[in-house]
């Protein structure tokens, strides 16, 4: 029984507080063109962090082209040093929510990167439409160890009931399929764990092993001749069964074919796809206490590791959901939601909603700016990567989404021309969508969403 | 189609058609249709089309759902419709049209008809994921693991129902918790004890050990196909150098990862060309021993199962009497009671450790053990739901009956069965549990604890709140200066959008005023005033203390039951209600009411009902 493990775990994890010393990954080169006698190109990686409840507009977009460089909005003063690399646009609408009125907070995140609305007929299952970065994890996924990444915040249970939607609306924004919410993961060393594996003991049987893919395939065939007996109603929950099962499987295969690639740069029969001056990965340090910044940057650490050794292209985080949220950090215990119904008048309101807006910010421009310092290949990990902030709302006070706020960083390998505020755009969120797979290189054989069309402007 | 059900003579058999013919039924039809051209279509088109036609307020469409009056979602604006007409909150008090009473009450009528132009259906009962307490509780009977094994799988999302679908991410988790059974199953050696004698056909064996897991794990025996499946992963174990046992061990853990194991299935092919069936024994064993025991079916249900004895009435009904007196039935207090009372999440609510130092992790336990303890004696004891509300003995332990002001009553940590004298108490009015969860951190809430009254316990719908109204503590501070939560909290009512609702919710909530956040009784408020605790219902009912409010609420015995019936039913299904589930709470209303009310009365006519023993398998 082959009991060898994904990486060679010298790595060490001295409880909580202490740091985790990762061993430089040989084997996380890149997986496709093994063969090509061309220096890989590194592969362009996607991740998108939400924050709920829309920002304050004036404090939010620059005023015109020019001054987002020269005097930034201060929303966004965080990301002053890579500034250059970001892409903000003014005139993506949001989908019309109608005929969910009554329900805006359980729509802004569920729709976010669905671009489609649930479907009015069954609310109270969730019944929506596979969203952009599952396109994606569909597309890339099959080369890395982990199809996709999603983390959050806080736990996704929360109960409400808006216009008899589900309640999983309120806190997924990542769906397999229509019927299938992709649930996140809050706790760092859980994460941790899963993208590099447990220190292995001994007589432990190793998450990644070979007999275990073969298994699977022998249930999954089993479970195909399950699927024919069913009645058609129970064969569609069989579905997600079967593409849960494979997702674990190609995940097994994928940790196979790194470990025989490592196996075969350490016997010298080929060469290590990385570059000797990529940056070394980075280090993990799990945080003790219980502040939400301190939290918030290890998750963003945990992302930036998994892209950078090529554990996952595709990530999700929710850095906060629609519901009951504070900020003590912040120095006040309002909840993120009733300092949003501001009535454009109580100032006292205004300076939290932007606090919070900044703090979000702040944690988001921490990720790319750690980017923006690792080597990696002819530049840097943020070169390669679309990292997108945003909000499913504009406007929290009068719930509007007619411009719906976000930042692009990153490049995507030379696909997207940064540096620029483009005030005036006319599209949606499943355009946006729809360009960003496209810059990708995801090959998108219909629109997402709502979305009619591409928007070039973005492009370089 | 009802396969089996008509020929027991001394049994009765299950109810498979509800007791009205279809005579009955195809007459009720045609009263919906009256109902609907007379009654709901002219008053919708009057009061109300303007706003909730094509470009609906507040997603309510009434347009669509005249068109399509018998459609779930139009089941969900008619009956948030009934609740705004009934509050007086719709239509506007500004509007030119204003309905008469009579005409609000003939509407209301009206649309308690429309449930008869649903379809007779139970329902799909889609193949069911075990929940994440389900999966570790099977952990737990089957292979002795501790049920805690699960708490690394993701939360579930519960509302009505929860989220039954399946991610790669958990299945990683299955997988690795998987790992962790198959070595403790092969360190204990009594599952997969003993070595086939020398020479013998090693795949026999295995097949023959594959027949017994499977029974167990896929809760039905495992068809010819799925035993050769889990043979072949035996000899790919043997392949790959495998000893016997942990060849074994790999055929173990493909049963905890197969569908069979991890949903609810049916026993092989339904041959019946009809859209409806009734469950296979074995699904309704399961279904049946998830509801009362979030577990798998003991060794009597099985064998009962085996013997396809579980379609009889009186046997179903004698296996329900049964599970509910096992300790596994605490189940239905952790499942169902602690989130109808809302108390799922007490042990992490926040409370001003400054104003509350009591609210210990002990104490907050105590307080849940407290409502726990009394759900369970009223189930066990077979008493009305009426008690859920005035019974006169609780569950305390010393630090509890401190809150109670019972000083010198009860010693030590331990709960027990406690006397109540003082009619204030008793009951989940005046419960600390219950007090608490309704409560904000530094203070009570009347309007939360009324809303929770009027909806978790008498089933209302209260209508949200209309978006940009500021809550309480958000008042301008100077202009609520020197007034009483209770005078502050009646600013409400001079607001005519506000008081439509909070003239029914509010006192309510003041007639609980007596006890504080956390459920200890007080005759001043947090301000020093007198607690103003006498109150009148929208009926007219007057009372002046908790528990003359208890008593009005205990009077009102049909919607208490009704209520619970219909979030258990609910709760049992794994689905909200429908249309046609209307009808058949009425037939289960009927019944229950000739017992009183009592609970194991709505459990053994919710498990016997047509919509938990028939699934519908086509669209």
């Amino acid at each position: 029984m082959n009991n060898k493990t994904l990486i060679d775990r010298r790595a060490c994890l001295k409880g909580m507080g202490a740091s985790l010393a990762l061993p430089l990954l040989d084997s996380m080169g890149w997986a496709e063109e093994s063969g090509s006698r061309h220096t890989p190109k590194p592969p362009i990686r996607m991740g998108f962090m939400y924050m709920p409840h829309g920002v304050i507009m004036d404090q939010f977009w620059p005023s015109t082209p020019q001054s987002f460089r020269r005097s930034t909005p201060s929303a966004l003063r965080s990301l002053r040093p890579v500034l250059d690399q970001c892409l903000m646009m003014k005139g993506i609408s949001g989908v019309p929510i109608a005929p969910f009125r009554g329900a805006p907070h359980a729509l802004e995140l569920s729709t976010w990167l669905t671009a489609r609305l649930p479907d009015a007929d069954t609310r109270s299952r969730i019944n929506i439409a596979i969203s952009a970065d599952q396109i994606m994890a569909n597309y890339v996924g099959a080369h890395t160890p982990l199809l996709s990444l999603e983390l959050a915040t806080m736990p996704q249970t929360h109960k409400e009931n808006q216009a008899g939607l589900n309640e999983a609306y309120y806190s997924h924004c990542s769906y397999r399929s229509p019927t299938q919410p992709v649930p996140a993961e809050i706790n760092p060393r859980n994460v941790l764990n899963r993208l590099f594996g447990k220190a292995s003991k001994p007589g432990q049987v190793s998450q990644a092993d070979p007999l275990d893919r073969q298994m699977l395939d022998l249930v999954l065939d089993g479970a195909r001749d399950l699927r024919r007996t069913l009645p058609q109603v129970d064969q569609h929950k069989l579905d997600e069964y079967l593409d849960s099962v494979r997702a674990v499987e190609r995940r097994i295969a994928a940790i196979e074919d790194r470990q025989k690639e490592a196996a075969l740069e350490k016997a010298g029969v080929t060469q290590s796809k990385r570059h000797t001056s990529d940056s070394p990965p980075i280090e993990i340090k799990i945080p003790e206490g219980d502040k939400r910044s301190e939290y918030m940057q290890v998750m963003c650490d945990l992302n930036v590791l998994a892209f950078q050794t090529d554990t996952t292209r595709v990530s999700t985080y929710i850095g906060s959901t629609p519901n009951g949220v504070s900020y003590p950090e912040l120095g006040f215990s309002d909840k993120h939601h009733s300092t949003t119904h501001h009535g454009n008048k109580d100032q006292e309101k205004i300076r939290k909603v932007a606090a919070i807006t900044e703090f979000n910010i702040a944690q988001f421009a921490y990720m790319v700016k750690k980017m923006a310092n690792l080597r990696e290949g002819q530049g840097t990990l943020l070169d390669n990567c679309i990292m997108m902030w945003g909000s499913g709302l504009e406007d929290g006070n009068e719930h509007a989404r007619e411009n719906l706020p976000f930042i692009i960083a990153g490049r995507g390998g030379g696909s997207l021309n940064t540096g620029r505020f483009l005030p005036d755009t006319k599209g949606n969120q499943g355009d946006l969508l729809t360009t960003l797979l496209a810059c990708a290189g995801v090959p998108v054989d219909r629109p997402v969403g709502i979305a009619t069309k591409e928007l070039k402007e973005m492009k370089a | 189609m009802r396969r089996a059900l008509v020929h027991t003579a001394c049994s009765l058999v299950l109810a498979a058609a509800p007791n009205i013919g279809a005579a009955d039924h195809s007459a009720l039809k045609a009263d919906a249709e009256t109902a609907l051209k007379k009654g709901v279509k002219p008053f919708v088109e009057r009061y109300c089309i303007r706003c909730h036609g094509p470009r609906p307020k507040a997603g309510i469409n009434l347009k669509s759902a005249l068109n399509n009056p018998s459609s779930p979602d139009s089941y969900l604006h008619w009956k948030k419709a009934v609740a705004n007409v009934k509050a007086h909150d719709m239509p506007p008090v500004d509007s030119s049209k204003i309905p008469t009473d009579k005409e609000r009450r003939q509407f209301i009528e009206a649309i308690g008809k429309l449930k008869y132009l649903s379809p007779k259906d139970p329902g799909p009962f889609v193949i069911r994921r075990l929940t994440k307490v389900e999966y570790g509780n099977t952990l737990r009977d089957l292979y002795g693991m501790d049920p805690d094994i699960a708490n690394e799988l993701p939360d579930e999302v519960f509302g009505e129902g929860y989220l039954n679908s399946l991610s790669p991410l958990q299945t990683e988790l299955l997988l690795g918790i998987a790992n962790k059974v198959v070595m403790h199953v092969l360190g204990r050696g009594t599952i997969l004890a003993g070595t086939p004698t020398e020479g013998g056909d090693l795949r026999k064996a295995a097949r023959h050990v594959a027949r017994s897991l499977a029974r167990n794990a896929y809760r039905r025996p495992a068809s010819e196909p799925e035993l050769d499946t889990l043979v072949k992963v035996f000899v790919l174990g043997r392949d790959n150098d495998l000893e016997y046992r942990e060849a074994l061990g790999l055929m173990l853990k493909a049963i905890l990862v197969s569908p069979q194991f991890l949903f609810i299935t049916p026993v092989g092919k339904i041959e019946s060309k009809e859209a409806i069936v009734p469950l296979d024994d074995y699904q309704l064993a399961s279904r049946l021993s998830y509801l009362l025991w979030q577990a798998p079916p003991d060794a009597d249900l099985s064998a009962l199962a085996d013997k396809g004895r579980l379609q009889q009435e009186d046997v179903l009904r004698a296996q329900v009497k049964r599970l509910l007196m096992d300790s596994r039935s605490r189940a239905l207090f952790d499942g169902f009671g602690a989130q109808w009372l809302g108390l799922d999440e007490l042990e992490s609510q926040t409370f001003d450790s400054k104003l509350f130092p009591q609210m210990t992790t002990a104490m907050r336990s105590a307080m849940t053990d407290e409502a726990r303890l009394f759900f369970e004696s009223i189930v066990r004891e077979n008493q009305s739901v009426v008690r859920f509300v005035d019974a006169d003995y609780s569950f305390l332990n010393e630090p509890l009956a401190r809150l109670y002001g019972l000083r010198d009553t009860v010693k030590g940590s331990e709960m027990r069965r406690v006397k109540l004298t003082n009619p204030n108490r008793g009951g989940i009015l005046g419960m600390p549990a219950t007090l608490a969860a309704t409560s904000f951190p530094n203070r009570t809430s009347p309007v939360n604890r009324g809303v929770w009254t009027l909806e978790r316990v008498l089933g209302e719908t209260v209508p949200p709140p209309p978006p940009d109204v500021p809550e309480l503590e958000e008042q301008n501070a100077t202009s609520i200066e020197g007034l009483s939560l209770r005078q502050r909290t009646e600013l409400h009512q001079n607001d005519p959008v506000c008081a439509s609702c909070h003239r029914t919710l509010d006192p309510i909530g003041f007639g609980l005023e007596n006890f504080d956040a956390i459920g200890r009784w007080r005759d001043h408020d947090d301000t020093g005033g007198p607690i103003d605790a006498a109150g009148k219902l929208p009926n007219g009912e007057t009372f002046s203390n908790p528990a003359e409010l208890k008593q009005l609420i205990a009077g009102r015995a049909e919607e208490l039951a009704r209520n619970l019936t219909e979030r258990l039913l609910a709760y049992a299904l794994c689905r909200p209600l429908e249309g046609y589930d209307e009808v058949v709470m009425d037939q289960l209303m009927e019944k229950i009411a000739r017992d009183d009310y009592r609970m194991q009365s709505i459990i053994t006519e919710i498990v016997t009902s047509y919509v938990f023993t028939q699934r519908r398998i086509k669209d």
